[in-house]
């Protein structure tokens, strides 16, 4: 058995002249957590709806455990979906909405019995087995749609959105929840959002689109740090961009100076964009700081303020800091060369993994 | 002010009732006159009911009555969910709506309308009028009375229970009788029972398509009113009209026990 699970090849989606997925290529491995976030109307429902089979690709091809599903009914997929709004059964109960499953494939009704009990017991529900669906709070029709899935013990669950409903605090004890659950289980995950911060505490592997393609695809943390281009950056966290260009290995120029940065492969004066995290930057006095800038106004975000500033040249500047500063004084940004990242115009993801590859050795 | 607004609106509620009643009250009162006529009350009898109990050619048309009314409105039921789940299924929102228009037009002509085309189509074909004929056109006026019961049901379904039961490994049997049937039983039933009283009290299309001697209860009436009045009529009214009673507050009893409980519902 291979470690790819599912794998798209050159897969496309369109309803009538709307192409919603376009030429998508990616493999998904045995035993992670993945996520596919971007903005609604991205694409990232329809890759789901592709994978459960609710719908076919318009060309290329799907492919479950190196099997091409194309023709495959969604009956009969190694894979269960926890829906967006649970599609709970409303006239079962609890037990019979977990055992749905179980009873289509004529399981034993001492087995049915067991494997319910231990599906609500994985989700925290065991006392509930006899309720109806109606009196079952939000945060529980969750748990009773994750039971429903895993107790089928399939390969992959496909979860959509399966968060977006709850309030902020159960929010985040289900995000806590569905990742210990993953990793006790050990079976892949593939998860929908468009919540930049659950996908990153989540996932193993995070692919972000936009507008039916994938822009980029990689760990939380690489995503985060190296963002390939404009949209990633912006969707993931907070940034700064500015333009910029490159003089030469290790040293860039943006805001008429010019600074020490890790990053290689340009052409001589490339011009490229230039991406501080606004964590990043470290306020000092106006004499000290790498960028002198004005403070235009300040946010209390609980952990800590946000400043946004311009420097001379109209460039905003978004800081995070636990320190307060005064609106309209000026003040000075610190950052490191680590802070810098540096993003080519219209890079493929291809390409921006090849030049990585090239320097990191 | 209130007050008087209140006894107003209550007045008035009472009056429309009484007027709407009146007929039939009238009626049942005059079931157990010994007179023998609607024209003067004089003396309680249970004769009528005695007379109507030992005439059996009206107790067998009564009975015809029940059987076409439960077989029309089992197959309309049947003919009927398949209809409007297929309507449903249509993707393309032009062809839906033309067929739902479609069916709302037989719902809304005329019975003498279409008791005519029945009885031309009958006679076209060479199918002889009698139970078969009454039959058919029971079941086929009832099918767009159930479609229309049911759709209401099926739009208010989520679309993802469906997805969610194929995704569970629910084959498309599966999917209508563990997941819609259970969901749109509740139109069902009502399109049943609709069916089945439209069927009962259906005098139009049936006067135009029986024959052979087979009669139903309305067209029997009818002929024996026309005769002039006996109140065997009266007593035979009398009696649907207490079963259709019982048989109204049996299912609201029913349907108000069976509510499902609202308290600590969500969150």
């Amino acid at each position: 058995m291979s470690n790819t699970i599912i794998r798209f090849e050159n897969v496309t989606k369109a309803y009538d002249d709307t192409v919603v997925l376009n030429n998508v290529n990616f493999e998904i491995e045995r035993g992670k957590f993945y996520t596919l976030l971007g903005p609604s109307g991205c694409g990232k429902t329809t890759i789901l709806r592709l994978i459960a089979g609710f719908i076919q690709p318009t060309s290329g091809k799907v492919f479950i455990d190196d099997k091409c599903v194309n023709t495959i009914p969604a009956h009969l997929r190694p894979v269960n979906t926890v829906f967006q709004d649970y599609a709970l059964f409303p006239h079962l109960n609890v037990f019979e909405n977990v055992a749905f499953g179980l009873r289509i494939q004529k399981v034993k009704e001492a087995e049915v019995k067991e494997r319910v009990a231990n599906a609500l017991k994985f989700v925290n529900l065991e006392e509930y087995q006899t309720r109806e669906i109606s009196e079952m709070s939000g945060g529980q029709r969750q748990r009773v749609a994750i039971a429903r899935a895993i107790v089928n013990r399939p390969q992959l669950v496909l979860l959509d959105e399966p968060l977006s409903a709850l309030d902020l605090k159960l929010r985040t004890e289900m995000q806590y929840e569905l990742r210990e659950l993953q990793q006790r289980l050990g079976i892949t995950f593939v998860f929908v959002t468009h919540d930049q911060e659950e996908a990153l505490a989540l996932s193993d592997e995070i692919f972000v689109l936009n507008k039916g393609i994938i822009q980029q695809s990689g760990t939380p943390t690489d995503i985060y740090d190296e963002p390939i281009n404009r949209f990633v950056a912006d969707f993931i966290g907070e940034s700064n961009i500015v333009d910029g260009f490159m003089l030469e290995d290790n040293l860039v120029s943006f805001a008429n100076r010019s600074f020490e940065c890790v990053d290689q492969g340009f052409n001589q004066n490339e011009p490229v964009e230039v991406i501080i995290r606004p964590e990043d930057l470290e306020i000092t006095t106006a004499e000290l700081g790498k960028i002198t800038v004005q403070v235009d106004s300040i946010l209390f975000r609980g952990v800590h303020y946000e400043m946004s500033c311009y420097d001379e040249f109209k460039n905003e500047w978004l800081v995070h800091s636990t320190k307060k500063v005064d609106v309209n004084s000026k003040i000075g940004l610190n950052f490191g060369p680590e802070a810098i990242h540096i993003m080519r115009l219209g890079e493929t993801e291809a390409e921006f993994d090849k030049r990585l590859e090239a320097y990191e050795e | 002010m209130e007050q008087t607004k209140k006894w107003f609106a209550n007045g008035y509620l009472i009056l429309v009732f009484v007027i709407l009643y009146a007929p039939i009250l009238f009626l049942t009162a005059y079931s157990f006159n010994s007179g023998g006529s609607m024209v003067g009350f004089d003396g309680f009898t249970l004769e009528w009911y005695q007379e109507l109990f030992s005439d059996t050619r009206l107790l067998i048309i009564v009975l015809n009555t029940l059987v076409i009314a439960l077989i029309s409105a089992t197959i309309a039921t049947i003919v009927g969910v398949a209809g409007a789940v297929a309507i449903h299924n249509i993707e393309k929102t032009k062809y839906r709506s033309m067929l739902l228009t479609l069916n709302n037009i037989l719902v809304v002509s005329p019975d003498v309308i279409i008791g005519a085309s029945f009885l031309i189509l009958f006679t076209m074909l060479g199918i002889s009028l009698g139970f078969f004929s009454v039959l058919l056109s029971h079941i086929a006026f009832s099918i767009p009375i159930v479609v229309i019961m049911i759709l209401p049901k099926l739009k208010e379904m989520s679309p993802t229970l469906v997805d969610a039961a194929q995704d569970l490994g629910a084959s498309q049997w599966q999917v209508f009788s563990k997941v819609i049937l259970p969901y749109i039983l509740p139109g069902v039933f009502a399109g049943f029972f609709t069916a089945l009283t439209f069927s009962l009290d259906d005098f139009a299309v049936t006067f135009f398509v029986t024959g052979n001697g087979f009669n139903t209860l309305a067209v029997e009436v009818y002929s024996l009113a026309r005769q002039g009045i006996s109140l065997k009529i009266n007593a035979l009214s009398t009696i649907i009209f207490a079963i259709t009673l019982a048989l109204v507050l049996g299912y609201y009893f029913l349907s108000t026990r069976k509510k499902p409980k609202t308290l600590g519902g969500t969150d």
